[in-house]
């Protein structure tokens, strides 16, 4: 008996894509159930998926069109891959459940394109995750990046531009790392990783693939804004809506970090990425230079979803810095640091959705007093900050810990300096925002307030969230406790068995 | 900031040369490219798939997952299309109409009372052009003959050049030409935007639900081989026959999603008048 959860995990939102398509041109009801619904079981499947891998041990192949590898295409589900797959679905689902309401506000008539979008975005996302052919992972990212600009491309008066912006780059990005799967099967006429992965220890000194090495990793770096290429991703995430924003942002950089992780180790190996290249200490160098960057930025910004982006391009940092340490706890970290990131990130995107709800503004001057309004929400975005600043026991403590240790193993203080610089920052800027919203008293500009500020001070009335906002958002931040407190397990049962056994 | 940009763009240009250097000759039958992975492709097509065009079986059967994918993209292109550019119908304060038999042009102001639909008046905008009988019936002629080309095209492809990708594109094509030489009105009022966008999604659907039904069937996804007793031949056969199937879907997608982009692009997403 085929094991069909691999299969399952993508056919079922992609089929379900198509249907909304189609329902949003007969009955727009229909949408968001069947969404709904396709993402659960999306999720479950990956969650079975993960129990069965860390259960066996061993990768689960899955043949599509009963053709072998390296002939046809083959899905390859093993620690890390289940991992991201869990967090993709997971995060997906919460932030469609939540955004009901806005999407039924902001896109009225284009709700079903919107929502079939949105399912088809995380489709391509879980294909990326899960693929075995670097091919194939190109056009999953097609699909991916091209709906990413659609969702985003409808949001604040300059999204358009800003989505023309990232369309330019994003497209370089993926045209490099076409560019470099081409240079490849020149050089060994195959396209499955695997296949590759055999292959190319025997043509170590070889240009093409030196230059494929190059020109793929190039590309994905435009894809997850690392700086000096980051220039599309604030304006196209400060721009969309709340929708897309809790959607896009969490995942898409995390997934090509992902990408990233998975060609360097599995494709390439962490001989050919490690020893036979010298590159890791200059791209840790870039790492350090991203977060001073990102940090610095963030600072400046009194836009609230601005300053998120900047310390999303820091957290981008992080990663690929932990990652080029070379070491087991940095890569452990920068992995850790991958599902904790798209959890924050998910957190504070869907904060800044209840904001603009709730303020009509997500101006940091705006925060006034909301946390006499809004007790609930405020008590899961203390914890949000709080997790980006990296506090134990939420989760960004333990992936910063991770990190942290790997540089001092890898003796690069300055990798060091540079994550406690920016933990400092996000401290001086989530304390800002909790005095703001503490301590100065609530102006209602939504609703119009003439009734002589009688909203202000102590005797603020409690307005919460509706429902479908507050709970999703309540579960997410909880969430943030409880990866912190599984991290030291999700370390040991699943991460550790995706680095290679040679990385010590 | 120029400058530096200028200067990136020269080195990568330089390094793309340089490394092109150390390509296998063009052609070369020893490249690793053609050693590989095409010699089984090579060998095996007619005995896995009976059909002689190896690049439709590598395209619809090895790699048909990807396909399906491509398929994909070309939905997501028309749904993106309609989401970014298409506008709400608004209430205009000014519609004209002309009066066919005699070419008189009437303008109706806002209280105004519309002619009932009918053939003696047709609703025009405001950048009306004449209408010029020669391209009309050239084009009106040719329709047919670019939809049974277009449909050869499609059945064709296990063994020439030729596939759901290109049938479709040429069976769109057809259509666009009816949309030019016409006008927008006239086509969206013969296919409407909301057919167009169910087919495009159904062409799709013909492909990955070929898959699923395949899933259903107890064998992998897009396993062809598993529709055999439903075809009533034998696996290979059904190998075929089920390229064939995702092909329809193909081009059913292809057609309408170029018909729907066309739609959106050439009114600026109002669908009025078009070009």
């Amino acid at each position: 008996m085929v094991n069909t959860l691999p299969a399952l995990v993508i056919i079922v939102p992609l089929l379900a894509a198509l249907m909304v398509a189609a329902a949003g041109f007969i009955d727009k009801r229909a949408c968001f159930p069947v969404a709904v619904a396709a993402l659960s079981v999306s999720f479950l499947g990956a969650a079975a998926l993960l129990v069965q891998v860390v259960n066996t041990g061993l990768a689960i192949e899955y043949r599509f069109a009963g053709w072998a590898a390296p002939m046809g295409i083959v899905y390859v589900i093993d620690h890390l891959s289940a991992l991201v797959l869990v967090v993709i679905t997971a995060v997906s689902l919460v932030n469609l459940v939540s955004s009901k309401q806005t999407i039924h506000r902001e896109f009225a008539d284009k709700e079903g394109a919107f929502i079939s979008l949105y399912v088809l975005f995380t489709a391509g996302l879980i294909g990326m995750t899960a693929t075995g052919d670097a091919f194939n992972l190109y056009v999953l990212l097609e699909i991916a990046s091209l709906s990413g600009y659609a969702l985003i491309g409808l949001g604040k008066a300059r999204a358009p531009l800003a989505t023309l912006n990232y369309l330019f780059l994003g497209t370089i990005g993926a045209t490099f790392y076409l560019l470099g799967v081409g240079y490849l099967y020149i050089a060994t006429g195959s396209l499955n990783m695997a296949d590759l992965a055999a292959i190319l220890p025997g043509m170590k000194d070889s240009g093409i693939v030196l230059f494929a090495f190059i020109i793929m990793l190039s590309g994905l770096f435009v894809k997850m804004a690392l700086f000096p290429v980051h220039g599309w991703l604030p304006g196209a995430y400060s721009q969309s809506s709340s929708a897309a924003a809790g959607l896009i942002a969490p995942l898409t950089t995390k997934v090509t970090v992902y990408i990233m992780v998975r060609i360097c180790l599995n494709l390439f190996s962490v001989d050919y990425t490690f020893h036979q290249l010298n590159v890791s200490d200059f791209l840790v160098w870039v790492a350090i230079a991203t977060i001073v960057f990102g940090s610095l930025s963030a600072l400046a910004q009194t836009d609230y979803k601005k300053m998120l982006t900047y310390i999303i391009i820091a957290e981008v940092g992080y990663m690929v810095g932990g990652f080029f340490l070379g070491n087991r706890m940095g890569m452990s970290g920068a992995i850790l640091h991958i599902v904790n990131d798209a959890v924050m990130t998910l957190c504070l995107f869907m904060a800044a959705g209840i904001f603009l709800w709730k303020t009509g503004s997500e101006e940091r001057g705006d925060l006034k007093g909301l946390f006499g309004s809004m007790p609930f929400t405020m008590a899961g975005f203390v914890l949000a900050g709080l997790s980006i600043i990296g506090v134990p026991p939420t989760c960004g403590f333990f992936s910063k810990w991770y990190l942290v240790s790997g540089g001092i193993a890898a003796g690069q203080y300055a990798f060091v300096a540079a994550l406690l610089f920016s933990s400092l920052v996000n401290a001086v800027l989530f304390f800002r925002l909790f005095e703001i919203s503490y301590f100065e008293p609530f102006i209602d500009h939504h609703h119009g307030s003439d009734d002589g500020g009688g909203h202000g001070g102590a005797g603020a009335v409690i307005q919460e969230a509706p429902m479908a906002m507050l709970v999703p958002f309540l579960f997410v931040s909880i969430m943030l406790l409880v990866l912190g407190i599984y991290s030291g397990r999700i370390v040991t049962n699943i991460i550790h068995f995706a680095i290679p056994a040679g990385v010590i | 900031m120029k400058l530096i940009g200028k200067m990136t763009i020269l080195l990568c240009g330089i390094l793309l040369i340089v490394f092109a250097n150390k390509f296998p000759e063009f052609g070369d039958p020893h490249s690793p490219a053609s050693t590989h992975l095409s010699p089984y492709y090579i060998e095996h097509t007619m005995a896995d798939t009976a059909v002689p065009n190896m690049v439709t079986s590598v395209l619809a059967d090895y790699r048909g997952y990807d396909t399906m994918f491509e398929t994909t993209v070309i939905l997501t292109a028309g749904l993106a299309c309609f989401f970014l550019l298409r506008l709400p119908e608004e209430e205009e304060k000014e519609i004209y109409f002309r009066h066919v038999p005699t070419g008189v042009t009437i303008r109706i102001e806002e209280c105004g009372a519309a002619p009932e639909d009918s053939d003696v008046f047709q609703r025009i905008d405001a950048q009306w052009v004449p209408r010029d009988i020669i391209i009309r019936s050239t084009s009106r002629l040719l329709m047919p003959f670019i939809q049974i080309f277009a449909l050869y095209v499609v059945a064709h492809g296990h063994h020439s050049p030729g596939g759901g990708f290109q049938g479709g594109v040429i069976l769109g094509a057809a259509v666009i030409l009816f949309a030019i030489s016409h006008n927008l009105r006239t086509t969206v009022a013969k296919i409407s935007e909301t057919s167009a966008a169910i087919m495009s999604a159904a062409g799709v659907f013909i492909y990955a639900g070929t898959g699923a039904l395949c899933v259903m069937l107890g064998e992998n996804f897009l396993n062809y081989g598993a529709l055999a007793p439903l075809l009533g031949t034998d696996r290979v056969m059904a190998r075929s026959h089920g390229i064939l199937i995702v092909e329809i879907g193909v081009a059913l997608a292809v057609m309408s999603v170029m018909i729907w982009i066309y739609y959106n692009l050439s009114s600026a997403g109002k669908q009025d008048e078009g070009l």
